[in-house]
């Protein structure tokens, strides 16, 4: 029986639509015929990338892999028309391990007898000055 | 001269004008004896020494009355002097209940105005009674008493008590249905919420009379006839009346049925490109000349729009077209399958959190941002939420992106305790009486971990487990986890056995249905207090496996087994469809003692055979195999058949069995190495009793054999082993089962029809397991 | 299912103390340390002498004992009171303060609903802006910074999440996010090296070349920089800043701020 499970993510490319936007389109025309792209380059829109990807997962619990990729790069020269059109795909890709190390963050994190008790805790504030501040005006 | 600003009660400001911004060196407050002139100064707009002019007033005028101490304001300018003339209102010192039963202080306190510190004023105590006699109509009492009581505290302050006469219970007596001919007056009863009173109904309070519940009730009717046929259904009218003699409500409801329509012919139309017609054709549910039916419409634009969302257009979307043809009474449907509009997911916000971790809600997605948006992931992803069961509630919706092609996912969750300190108890023939108590925590520090400690035992057994299981097992969906379990056990005659092992497990969904879970499992069995107690006479094979594990220090086991299992069913509490089948295989060797490779399969097959009476039919089939690998099988390495699969015979109750010539008696079981089982039963809902009670009966017939026992000669000693060829046994029985509020009770009745004369027989089977 | 017993409103009458003794004793009973016998004593005030001059003081002494329990509902509901009923007054800026800090105890841990740190960041701005002068400015502003570092540090793991799966476009669109509203907070060096990662890992060179040209402009010293340097490096690609792309333009922007 068929377990294997293929997703299509990303931009859904539309080769019609694709047509419409030759080199030397406007910003506007990209907008409207490809829509928002997936994300951009610059703060003035400078480029477009509409990123698609395919994945295959072949049984439920295993991670879905990468098979495809393509990014469609939109690049616009200073008027706002487009310059250049260009394709990369996964193999343009590298493949490598994230750094592990994270900035650490604070917030609290109940332990678990915490959590069990689930008893608001009374955290002793710190607010020494704040006291000393109210004692000061209080009278 | 003054300006005056008057205002009573509610701040009606007259017209007051001051040519242009005017300025005052002091403000004077007057007419204030309990509240003080700085909270009255606070208040004002208006400073000494600034300029201000009328809306400063009028906002003076308004901000003083808002703080509900004040009945009336004046505000007039006397040369450089700015006097604001209050009058106090009095405040209310205490909000009393008395005589309320049905509605408890609390729910009370939230329906009223009038509180502590609150202004005492008696237009909020008009409403505030009208209040609380609504409250108490919306529960089914509407003809009860409200009356006030003030009580003058020193300091201008009062006490209010609400004298309340609850009356008794409004019930409804007689519900008609006018102009129905299609489906009798009982069957349409069956269908809407609100109920005639009977002797439960103050348990189930079903039948409060509450309008907008009578609203609903009609939709319910037009769902009903729409999905059978009466594409012109209509109701006509549907009111109660209050008999007040008797506190009883009368309700009437006029139908009009219509005509009984059937499908015309059925068609779909495509036009987006790469999706054609044909291909979705079997996805249809709606077969021209059924009868025609809204909810098959609706599966079929959902089966539809589910496949071609996983072909890759998310966007497309599925409307159904009905022309209706009047004469020969059918209504032909065309499915139009369209481009919509083009939405991209731009962020997954996930709130409400306050334990589970942000990954563990949002691993479940198979969507992420960026991807197109896509209801058949969203709707799956909702799914596996509620099924987590850490939430009590799961909402997914969705708010404007920051583009108009831009949508965002908004995920509320709210968390629900997952910890639980159960103390479980239960009854049933084969143990007796067990109690269990355990700590479970089903999301262990907010990673959707499961662990639990339980200790649990019988009259003659205890059992120590220790579970955890984590559910993404290196990032893949792999519920791994081990079990660490110690049980002794003195149901065999005569010894007591102890056994404790570790149990790794891996666990692995396939697909959405498909499930495999992989185990190894080791095992320790020993002896001890090895003491004949003269009564009774043990199986020689028993005694035999018993003596040789003495011998050689204990028995371990180490097994490696899978189990794949497939599951269907629409609800795994009382499945009415779907198919429920499961093997499992378990090879035991690994240079321990027990060596042998067992098979033990089962598949129940569940079927709604008739929905008008919600009567469910159940097929299900087993077998099971065992068969050495290695030297001859130990007596407890058998398969074992009786109550759990038979019913009508007791535990061990069939199969194979030693008789000891010496004392002219059988001495036990001596179980098979195969054995095949069927069940066929019928469950229908309680007849004359209402449905909400979740009492039903079953009728039902169980068949089962067991045979091919291969203890050694050796091991038999003296005794003679009977009952070794497949022989079926039958039973027939029925039963009642109950889903009350404090667990699962069944009980039933079982007649053996077919039996050996040595198999022992147990008629009657009770069980019922509670955790609270 | 006992229903509550009614009550004899007559004889509920309330022994009623002069307020400016309870006030005091509720004074006593904070500086004592008894936090709850000093909150019983405000609320006293408050039913006894309601509205009254000695009332509005117990309601904010009320508020910070209710916080230094760690009640904080308790605390942020009686400092809102005040807050509606005497806003322009002299402690008003303490009670705003109150409730800034109580929501500031409650800020959960990044993989958890960081609505507590919205609402502590909305009130600490309102401690800055509607009392400029006060001396609870300076604290609100660390407070606020630390509020704020917690929503950087949540887009951020959301970010290696998707980084993590290889969603390289909600992975980039959410570190996007750190660098354009959170600049000025710790995750901000972390959020470039991670879009270099995924500018990488999508073969967009340049835009990973800029990402790192501006980190090591900003933060030259950081391990992050040095880390995306050495991951240019695999590749033989320096961090070379392309003037017109949006990073460089951001990255002047933290230069400037």
């Amino acid at each position: 029986c068929q377990t294997s499970e293929v997703f299509k993510q990303g931009y859904v490319v539309d080769q019609t639509a694709l047509d419409l936007t030759p080199v030397g389109s406007s910003r506007e025309q990209v907008l409207l015929s490809l829509g928002t792209p997936s994300t951009t380059a610059t703060f003035d829109n400078e480029v477009f990338y509409y990123v698609s990807q395919k994945r295959v997962r072949s049984a439920m619990f295993l991670k879905p892999r990468l098979v495809e990729q393509s990014v469609l790069a939109v690049y616009f020269d200073e008027e706002g028309t487009v310059k250049q059109i260009a394709n990369y795909t996964l193999q343009d890709g590298r493949v490598f391990d994230m750094i592990s190390r994270t900035t650490p963050t604070g917030g609290l994190d109940k332990s678990f007898l915490a959590q069990m008790l689930a008893g608001a805790g009374s955290q002793e504030a710190t607010g020494a000055a704040v006291a000393r501040s109210i004692f000061g005006g209080g009278q | 001269a003054g300006i005056v600003v008057t205002g009573a009660g509610v701040a009606t400001l007259a017209g007051v004008t001051i040519a242009e911004a005017a300025v005052v060196n002091r403000v004077e407050v007057r007419g204030n004896s309990r509240v003080d002139a700085s909270t009255v100064r606070g208040n004002l707009t208006i400073k000494p020494g600034a300029s201000f002019t009328n809306n400063d007033i009028d906002e003076s005028v308004k901000r003083l009355f808002s703080t509900g101490l004040f009945s009336d304001v004046q505000i007039s300018v006397s040369g450089s002097t700015l006097v604001v003339t209050v009058a106090e209102n009095q405040i209310i010192n205490q909000v009393v209940f008395n005589g309320n039963k049905k509605l408890k202080d609390v729910a009370l306190k939230g329906v009223v105005q009038s509180r502590q510190l609150g202004p005492y004023n008696d237009q909020i105590i008009q409403a505030d009674v009208q209040a609380i006699r609504d409250a108490y109509a919306a529960i089914g009492r509407s003809d009860a008493v409200v009356n006030t009581r003030v009580v003058p505290v020193e300091g201008g302050r009062v006490n209010l008590a609400f004298e309340i006469n609850e009356g008794d219970r409004t019930k409804i007596s007689t519900i008609n249905f006018v102009g129905n001919q299609a489906f009798g007056d009982g069957r349409l009863a069956d269908v809407i919420s609100t109920k005639r009173s009977n002797m439960l109904s103050f348990l189930t309070r079903k039948d409060v009379y509450d309008e907008d519940k009578l609203r609903a009730d009609e939709e319910l009717l037009r769902r009903f006839y729409y999905n059978r046929g009466y594409a012109d259904f209509r109701v006509i009218s549907s009111f109660a009346e209050l008999d007040e003699a008797s506190n009883e409500y009368v309700v009437t409801i006029t139908v009009e049925e219509g005509e009984r329509y059937v499908f015309g012919d059925v068609s779909i139309e495509s036009t987006v490109p790469g999706i054609d017609s044909d291909s979705l054709r079997n996805m249809i549910e709606t077969r021209s000349g059924a009868v025609y039916s809204a909810e098959k419409v609706e599966d079929t634009i959902l089966a539809i729009s589910d496949h071609v969302a996983t072909q890759g257009y998310p966007f497309a979307t599925i409307t159904p077209r009905g022309d209706r043809d009047f004469t020969n009474r059918t209504i032909s449907v065309t499915y139009l399958v369209d481009e919509g509009t083009r939405a991209y997911v731009e962020r997954i916000e996930i709130r409400g959190n306050t334990r589970t971790r942000d990954y563990v809600i949002r691993r479940e997605f198979d969507l992420s941002e960026g991807d197109a948006f896509n209801q058949v992931l969203v709707r799956r992803a909702k799914k596996r939420l509620e099924k987590l069961n850490f939430f009590s509630s799961v909402d997914i919706t969705t708010q404007p992106g920051s583009q108009p092609d831009r949508v965002i996912l908004v995920v509320d969750v709210k968390d629900q305790p997952t910890g639980e300190f159960g103390v479980g108890g239960g009854y049933s023939n084969n143990d007796g009486f067990t109690a269990t108590v355990d700590i479970t925590e089903r999301n262990f520090l907010g990673r959707g971990q499961f662990i639990r400690a339980s200790v649990g035992g019988g009259n003659d057994s205890r059992e120590y487990t220790v579970s955890f299981t984590e559910p993404y097992f290196l990032g893949y969906r792999l519920a791994a986890g081990f079990d660490v379990f110690k049980k002794t056990d003195r149901s065999y005659t005569g010894f007591e056995e102890d056994t404790q092992g570790i149990n790794l497990r891996i666990g692995a969904p396939i697909t959405e249905n498909l499930y495999l879970s992989t185990a190894f499992k080791y095992s320790e069995t020993s002896y001890n207090d090895y003491v004949l107690n003269s009564a009774t006479i043990p199986s020689a094979p028993e005694l035999a496996a018993v003596s040789r594990t003495v011998a050689n220090g204990g028995h371990q086991i180490g097994a490696l087994s899978y189990t794949l299992s497939y599951n269907t069913l629409d609800d795994q509490k009382l499945p009415r469809e779907g198919i429920s089948a499961r093997i499992t295989q378990e090879y035991a060797g690994l240079g321990f003692d027990s060596e042998y490779l067992k098979t033990t399969a089962k598949a129940s097959y569940f079927h709604m055979l008739s929905e008008q009476a919600d009567m469910i039919g159940q097929v299900t089939v087993g077998a099971g195999n065992v068969v050495a690998t290695g030297d001859d099988l130990r007596v407890f390495d058998h398969l074992f058949v009786g109550q759990e699969t038979i019913r009508g015979f007791d535990t061990r109750g069939i199969g194979p069995r030693m008789y000891d010539p010496v004392a002219a008696r059988y001495v036990g079981a001596a179980g098979g190495t195969t054995y095949f089982n069927g069940t066929v039963e019928v469950s229908a809902p309680m007849p004359a009793l209402s449905r909400d009670l979740g009492l039903r009966f079953n009728v039902f017939a169980d068949a089962a054999t067991l045979y091919g026992n291969e203890i050694s000669t050796a091991d038999k000693g003296g005794q003679r082993l009977d009952g070794n060829d497949m022989e079926w046994r039958a039973s027939v029985g029925f039963g009642i089962t109950w889903a009350s509020p404090f667990g699962p009770l069944r009980v039933y009745y079982a007649e053996p029809v077919a039996k050996q004369d040595f198999d022992e027989v147990k008629k009657f089977g009770f069980g019922a397991s509670t955790r609270f | 299912c006992q229903s509550d017993q009614d009550i004899d409103i007559t004889a509920y009458a309330q022994s009623v103390e002069p307020a400016d003794v309870l006030y005091n004793q509720g004074l006593a009973n904070l500086q004592a340390g008894q936090l709850t016998e000093a909150s019983r004593k405000f609320e006293a005030i408050d039913k006894q002498h309601p509205y009254s001059e000695f009332a509005r003081k117990a309601m904010v002494m009320n508020a910070f004992a209710n916080y230094r329990q760690g009640q904080y509902t308790e605390a942020i509901n009686t400092a809102s009171r005040y807050l509606s009923l005497y806003p322009n007054d002299e402690d008003a800026a303490y009670a705003q303060y109150i409730v800034g800090l109580s929501y500031y105890r409650q800020i959960p841990e990044v993989t958890r609903d960081q609505r507590t740190s919205q609402r502590a960041i909305a009130a600490f701005t309102e401690v800055i802006e509607r009392y400029p002068d006060s001396e609870y400015v300076e604290d609100s502003q660390a407070k606020l910074r630390y509020a704020r570092d917690q929503l950087a540090g949540k887009e951020m793991q959301v970010g290696r999440y998707y980084l993590e799966r290889k969603e390289y476009v909600a992975a980039a669109n959410r570190f996007r996010q750190v660098v354009e509203t959170y600049p000025n907070t710790r995750q901000i060096e972390e959020a470039l090296a991670r879009l270099v990662e995924t500018y990488y890992a999508m073969g967009l060179e340049s835009e990973a070349q800029t990402a790192a040209a501006v980190l090591g402009h900003n933060y030259p010293d950081s391990q992050w920089y040095a880390d995306s340097y050495k991951l240019l490096k695999t590749k033989g690609l320096e961090p070379r800043e392309n003037k017109g792309s949006w990073i460089s333009r951001a990255g002047a922007r933290l230069v400037g701020a």
